[in-house]
Parts: structure tokens; C-alpha cells; sequence
């Protein structure tokens, strides 16, 4: 039976995409406006629909329950006190989500606990706990959309591209730490994160805003 | 090359915060003084907007978007608010079983609670007993507990399941539902692997947490990924879900 990872790609921009875009986009600035006016209706709305996802950004790269609560909370908090204050280009959802993976990089780090990591993981491991396919009600799960379609350009990588953007994007590893994961010199990995973030650049940039 | 070529070869892995911390706050000092880099940098981090979304989603534990709204405006929650569904439902289980022991041994009615391991309507004391101890030692060591909202004819319930990772069954409790219409039923779904597989029908009673235990389905259903309620016509007892999805909880991994 197909999985909605099976689709082909459709990251084409149309003129109706065009037109979908704008929705969006006035979408997010009328949900950017209440929250900015602390009508916490909306922050509500966010967390109930982007909870899931920054829980699993949060929890893929920590590999804790608490911990990953702890980040998400956070980066609700971070937005709803500062993040909207200026003038943000970038959509609400997308900035939750950078909010959410940078302070999960800054606590593990803070941890000290990667070489652990390092340690316990290995490239099967990744692909299955990171980017492998997931089947969650798809009709349900606000955003589904736009996971399939990065997971799709996620797996037009070869693997030992996509096993080293796995490690290094998702689980937050240093590229010296991802060379003893993988058995591999520095400098392959190098080169294996640099073609691999060209081709998701070239797939992703196209792909249309999420607003819920 | 020149100290700048380097920086114009990394951009890419700075947007995606991917360098290493040396590499990064040098980075960052350099974009302080080069617009180039700067409106560069800013273009690939929006190309990668979406990245961060091919991780799998996980289902948020009971409470938590409660306390992720307390804690971003600034309130404080207490700690216990998250367990206050499910200590409830526990609350009135124990007190259930308290009462119906009493009961029994003063040779009262029943237990009116709607409390059955397996649906079997007409459980002899004894058998109730044993299915109201089973239910409570499920509810004690059960290692996870999900719960969700259902809204219907204005009314909020929900769905709460109290999964019990060694024996491999889960307490399910339906709460705050109004009466299914004559010609429809509630029914419970287990989603797995291959598709839905129809549990246990629900008798809501107004007013009554609907609580039952169930065993999961057999493995060539393939694994369970969660737990669906759903409202069926009355007509409908095999085949796939046909009514209305009322509420659905997904197992993150290693449920």
C-alpha cells in the first residue's frame, strides 16, 4: 500500500500556489497581530496545532521527554515575550520552529552529553528514530503536509548524505562528532552535509507556507 | 583562499547551525560586518524554513499545552494540574471499588459503575470484583497516560488512556460525551500499522465516565500506533470506520 512518502514531489510553484501563499500569508499576520495584542485565544490555537512537531525537533536532538517539554515551553514563552516584537519576516511557525531547535541545541550542549550520544547511536538508529516514515492519522495532524514533503526531499538524498544531515541537523552533533559516529574523515563528512543541504535547499525553498 | 571565501563556503552550514561552536561565533562576528553574507545567511535559513519538520510528531502528554500556555504568559501552574483528569478518573475508581467492596459485604446492589475488563454485561459479584482489581492494577503501573478533547452538541469530554506497558493493555476512559443517537453508537478504534481495527463499542451514559480495559489486537494487524473513537451507525459492526473521527491519540515511539 502507498505511503504519502511514496508521492511524487510536488514543489512546482503555481500561480494558484502564488495565490495560496498570499492567503497564508495574511493568515500568519492576523495570528502574529493577536498574539502581539496578548490574545492568548490564539497562542492557544499555536500550541495545540505546533505542539507535536516541535516536541518531536525538540525530542529527536535531547532523547528526553522533560527536556523536550522544557524547550517547547520556552520557545512559547520566548514568543510570546520578545520573538514578536520586532519586525519579523519570517512566518510564525517557522520561527517557532528555529526558537525551538536552537534552544535545544543550547541545552545539549549545555549537557555535556553528546559523546554519550555519539556513543549510542549509529546511522540505522538515526534513519528509523529521525526521518523514517511515521503514520499518525494523516487527516488529523495539522502540518502533515509539509512533513511528507520534507521527508520526501529527505529521502531523494543518498544515504550516507542524508544518514550525516541526520546526525548533524536533527540529532544537533558537531561535524567532528558525526566523523566518529560514522567511521568516516572529517572532511568526508564535510562534504557530505554540504551537498546534501544544496539539494534540500533547491527542494524546500519552493515548498508553500503552513499557516494554521 | 581568503578569509572571506571561507565564510561564502559555509553559509549554508551556518543558516542550518550546523558548524561548531568556534566556527559559529566567528560567524557571527563576520556577519556584523558583511551585508553580503548577511542577506545570504537570512536566504537559506528561509529556504530551510521547513526543514525542521521531518522529524516525526510527538503526541504532547496530558496537560502539557495547558502548562506550555501557563508558563508563556506567566503564570504558574501547579505541577499536579497536568494529572488532573487522570488522578480524577483514578480517584473515582478507587473510591468505586472501596464503595462496591462495602457493598458487597453487606449484601447491597452492585456496583453501578460501568466498570468491565471485558464487555460482559452481566458480571457476577465476584467476577466484578476481579475485573474492578484488574482495571485498578492497570491504572497503577500503567506507564504512560494520553488524553485528549472531545467536543460535541457544546458539550467538552475526552479520552483517556492509561496504557500499561508490561501486560500490554490499556484502561480507556470516555468522559463528558452526551448520549450517541438511536440510530448511531460510539465505537473505539485501535490505528495500527495496517490500518484500523474496531475494539470495543463505548456505552456513554451522561454524567458516567465509560470505563473498559482492553487487550491489544492481534499482531498480524501489524503495530499499534494509537487509538481512535468514532461515531458509527449502529448498522456498521465490521469494516472500516464509516461515522464521523471524534477524537484519535497517536503512541510516540516505544509504546
Amino acid at each position: 500500500m502507498p505511503t504519502p512518502h511514496d508521492r511524487p514531489l510536488r514543489l512546482e510553484r503555481t500561480r494558484s500556489a502564488n495565490d495560496r501563499d498570499a492567503v497564508a500569508a495574511e493568515r500568519d499576520a492576523a495570528l502574529r497581530s493577536r498574539i502581539a495584542a496578548r490574545d492568548e485565544s490564539a497562542l492557544a490555537e499555536l500550541i495545540e496545532l505546533t505542539t507535536p512537531w516541535l516536541l518531536g525537533v525538540a525530542q529527536a536532538m535531547l532523547h528526553d521527554a522533560d527536556d523536550a517539554e522544557d524547550v517547547v515551553m520556552d520557545a512559547f514563552r520566548v514568543l510570546w515575550t520578545t520573538a514578536l516584537s520586532g519586525d519579523e519576516e519570517q512566518g510564525i511557525v517557522p520561527l517557532l520552529l528555529r526558537i525551538t531547535r536552537q534552544r535545544a541545541i543550547d541545552r545539549l550542549r549545555s549537557r555535556q552529553r553528546r559523546a554519550r550520544l555519539v556513543a549510542a547511536l549509529t546511522p540505522s538508529e538515526v534513519e528509523r528514530s529521525v526521518v523514517a516514515a511515521v503514520e499518525p492519522n494523516e487527516a488529523a495532524q495539522p502540518g502533515w503536509h509539509v512533513h511528507t514533503q520534507v521527508h520526501a526531499a529527505l529521502s531523494t538524498l543518498p544515504p550516507e548524505q542524508r544518514a550525516a544531515v541526520s546526525l548533524a541537523y536533527f540529532e544537533g552533533l558537531a561535524q567532528s562528532e558525526i566523523a566518529v559516529a560514522l567511521g568516516v574523515p572529517l572532511g568526508t563528512v564535510k562534504t557530505r552535509i554540504r551537498l546534501a543541504f544544496a539539494r534540500l535547499r533547491t527542494s524546500l525553498a519552493p515548498l508553500k507556507d503552513w499557516v494554521p | 583562499m581568503t578569509a572571506h571565501d571561507w565564510f561564502v563556503e559555509h553559509r549554508t552550514e551556518y543558516a542550518a547551525r550546523v558548524l561548531n561552536d568556534s566556527e559559529m561565533q566567528a560567524f557571527e562576528e563576520h556577519l556584523a560586518r558583511c551585508d553580503d553574507c548577511n542577506a545570504a545567511a537570512r536566504r537559506i535559513e528561509e529556504e530551510l524554513r521547513w526543514l525542521p519538520m521531518g522529524v516525526a510528531p510527538v503526541t504532547p502528554r496530558p496537560g502539557l499545552q495547558r502548562r506550555i500556555l501557563d508558563h508563556a504568559v506567566g503564570r504558574a501552574p501547579a505541577r499536579w494540574q497536568q494529572w488532573s483528569i487522570p488522578i480524577g478518573i483514578a480517584a473515582s475508581l478507587i473510591s468505586a471499588a472501596i464503595g462496591w467492596q462495602i457493598g458487597h459485604q453487606a449484601v447491597r446492589e452492585p456496583l453501578a459503575a460501568p466498570v468491565a475488563s471485558t464487555p460482559a454485561p452481566q458480571l457476577v459479584p465476584d467476577a466484578r470484583l476481579t475485573a474492578l482489581q484488574d482495571t485498578l492494577s492497570i491504572m497503577r503501573q500503567a506507564a504512560r497516560v494520553m488524553q485528549t478533547k472531545i467536543r460535541m452538541h457544546g458539550k467538552e469530554g475526552g479520552m483517556v488512556i492509561f496504557a500499561d506497558a508490561k501486560t500490554h493493555r490499556w484502561n480507556v476512559v470516555v468522559h463528558g460525551l452526551p448520549t450517541a443517537p438511536a440510530d448511531a453508537r460510539y465505537q473505539f478504534w485501535f490505528i495500527t500499522a495496517d490500518g484500523m481495527v474496531r475494539g470495543a463499542a463505548v456505552n456513554v451514559s451522561p454524567g458516567t465516565p465509560m470505563i473498559f480495559t482492553t487487550g491489544m489486537p492481534e499482531q498480524a494487524h501489524g503495530e499499534v500506533l494509537g487509538a481512535a473513537l468514532t461515531m458509527e451507525p449502529t448498522t456498521a459492526t465490521n469494516g472500516p470506520p464509516r461515522g464521523k473521527t471524534l477524537a484519535h491519540l497517536m503512541l510516540a515511539e516505544g509504546a
